[in-house]
């Protein structure tokens, strides 16, 4: 009884909807008339578009960057900063801020960043001796703007420091004093105790960016390059959107959300299988 | 290396160890916190600039003359008023409903046997792990069907759902560390399972209430993408939609943008700074992983 509105919410907001993506990909449908059944007609297209694998590739490529600098940053920042001390509830709330920034709000601030005329980086051109690729015209190139996208996101590194601080805060201290004593380096300490502490929540936290960094630089994407320089950025969720909101192609749209989602999954399955094998080598 | 010498050689009481590594971490602290607030801090010099102003061309940490014009100036270029009233009517009803519904959740599933329980928590985590882009383009047909479509309605009824179900998993996680005994006695008395929710359940679990609210107002406040998706007819913008409309229609007058922006952001932060115990505090408890 209690548990029927999150039920009801959870059928019609996620179960419904994720399972009629899965019928409509093998259909044309436009929203207007009825969908018409293609069979794997939509999955065949995709062999030959070269816009979608320029998509999955720009993502792919995204993940690759932006999952690992995010998590080493999180992890530097909680390792700094998880012990009790002078000014940390300011110095934890600061770097906890670019995260709640509406979305929107937060790519426009970074468009202004970036902007070639007025960007605040300007005043640093000096320091770069006038020459060379300076930030504010980082995204009027397709690598640097690839770069740019990923830098962007890096300060919502937020969730993953919080939780990863509070499981160092859940590590017992004697534990890491005792092998101090025993005569263990910082160095040791970190490898041999914390780390392999913390493995369990890094790894989680890896599962979840992956899963959102295929989706999270929508936003910054739209504002920012609007897929472009030429198609650098037109990651696949802004190719799905395209085909979908621009061309009414629903159904090929909902085919490539199938391909991403089997993408994802895959990227999971390796880590999983890559992180299990290290564990395993680590305990022998 | 040095210190990693001193310490095999020495054996150093702790305190003299970590005089200097603490003021280096207070430093390195220091550093990074401007690092993160300082893309905020230009959003808020930009916006007091006054239109039409040449770049400056040395650091300018304070815009000189300042004027906060630009925030009178967004509400006459777009109807910032009616976006922002908007966004109020969402929030005021989403964040109640999604209160109501994830503790209501929570409370049951502390108590339904653990078969039950552990299914429902499955099904949550699958649920958190579905991609949004799995559902963004369906949820169309949904709305349609349910009549919401092109209203405010679509921003909430994913009230009915907690919002997200990271935010059930949390209220569970919160009544599952109450006592459950206070419960039984409670219904040994003959109270009814309504009742219990709301005069024992719900003061136990103030803090994850808590973090509820905030993170739903982050979510529901800053949501852009399903009134871009679903919201056709401006008469139902939110504020989130008014700042797209802002860049589309004065894409190079940055102090009237980042002035929206600031807009925007303020409630964000200031709601974040408020609770920021709680909601880091939640965190720390209800690791929501386990």
């Amino acid at each position: 009884m209690m548990l029927s509105p999150v039920l009801l919410g959870l059928t019609l907001l996620i179960i419904v909807p994720a399972l009629m993506t899965i019928p409509l990909a093998f259909t044309r449908y436009d929203a207007l008339s009825s969908p018409e059944w293609l069979g794997l007609g939509n999955f065949r297209e995709m062999l030959h578009d070269g816009m979608f694998f320029n998509g999955l590739r720009a993502s792919l490529v995204y993940v690759l960057l932006a999952v690992p600098i995010r998590l080493l940053g999180a992890l530097l920042l909680a390792l700094l900063l998880h012990r009790p001390g002078r000014g940390r509830t300011f110095i934890r709330g600061a770097i906890y801020l670019p995260t709640v920034v509406p979305d929107i709000a937060y790519a426009l601030l970074w468009l202004y960043i970036f902007n070639p005329l007025f960007s605040p980086l300007n005043v640093f051109l000096p320091l770069f001796g006038g020459r060379g690729s300076t930030p504010a015209g980082w995204l009027l190139n397709g690598t640097s703007a690839q770069v740019a996208i990923a830098i962007v996101l890096f300060w919502t590194l937020g969730e993953g420091f919080v939780l990863l601080m509070a499981t160092l805060q859940d590590i017992p201290r004697a534990m890491l004093e005792s092998a101090a004593i025993d005569g263990a380096s910082r160095w040791q300490v970190l490898t041999r105790i914390t780390l392999p502490m913390l493995a369990p929540m890094l790894l989680l936290i890896i599962f979840r960016d992956t899963i959102r960094s295929f989706q999270a630089n929508f936003v910054a994407t739209v504002i920012l390059t609007n897929g472009g320089p030429y198609y650098a950025t037109s990651y696949l969720p802004f190719w799905i959107w395209q085909n979908a909101i621009d061309y009414q192609r629903f159904g090929y749209a909902a085919a490539m959300t199938l391909v991403l989602f089997a993408v994802t999954v895959v990227a999971i399955a390796l880590q999983f299988v890559v992180v299990r094998r290290w564990r395993t080598g680590y305990f022998e | 290396m040095s210190e990693r010498a001193a310490e095999v050689t020495a054996q150093p009481t702790p305190r003299t160890r970590r005089r200097p590594a603490r003021s280096i971490r207070l430093i390195a602290g220091v550093l990074a916190a401007t690092l993160f607030i300082l893309p905020l801090l230009w959003m808020v010099v930009a916006s007091l600039r006054p239109l039409g102003l040449p770049m400056p061309l040395r650091i300018q940490w304070w815009p000189d003359p300042a004027t906060l014009s630009n925030y009178r100036a967004i509400f006459h270029v777009v109807p910032m008023a009616r976006y922002a009233a908007n966004s109020v009517i969402v929030i005021v009803t989403v964040i109640p409903l999604t209160l109501l519904t994830t503790s209501l959740a929570g409370f049951a599933m502390a108590q339904v046997p653990a078969r039950m329980r552990d299914l429902l928590v499955a099904t949550l985590v699958a649920a958190l792990m579905v991609p949004l882009m799995a559902v963004w383009l369906t949820r169309f047909m949904v709305y349609k069907w349910l009549g919401v479509l092109d209203t405010l309605g679509v921003l909430i009824v994913p009230g009915l759902m907690g919002s997200s179900p990271l935010y059930v998993l949390i209220m569970f996680w919160a009544f599952r560390r109450a006592p459950i005994g206070s419960f039984e006695a409670a219904r040994l008395d003959g109270a009814s399972a309504p009742r219990i929710w709301w005069s024992i359940g719900l003061p136990q679990v103030r803090p994850a209430l808590m973090a509820v609210t905030v993170l739903s107002f982050e979510r529901h406040w800053g949501n852009f993408l399903d009134p871009l998706l679903y919201i056709n007819n401006p008469r139902w913008y939110t504020l989130p939609v008014a700042l797209q409309g802002l860049q589309q229609l004065h894409p190079s007058d940055w102090p009237l943008m980042m002035a929206g922006a600031v807009v925007v952001t303020l409630p964000a932060v200031v709601v974040f700074i408020v609770a920021q115990r709680y909601f880091l505090r939640e965190y720390d408890e209800g690791n929501p992983f386990q």
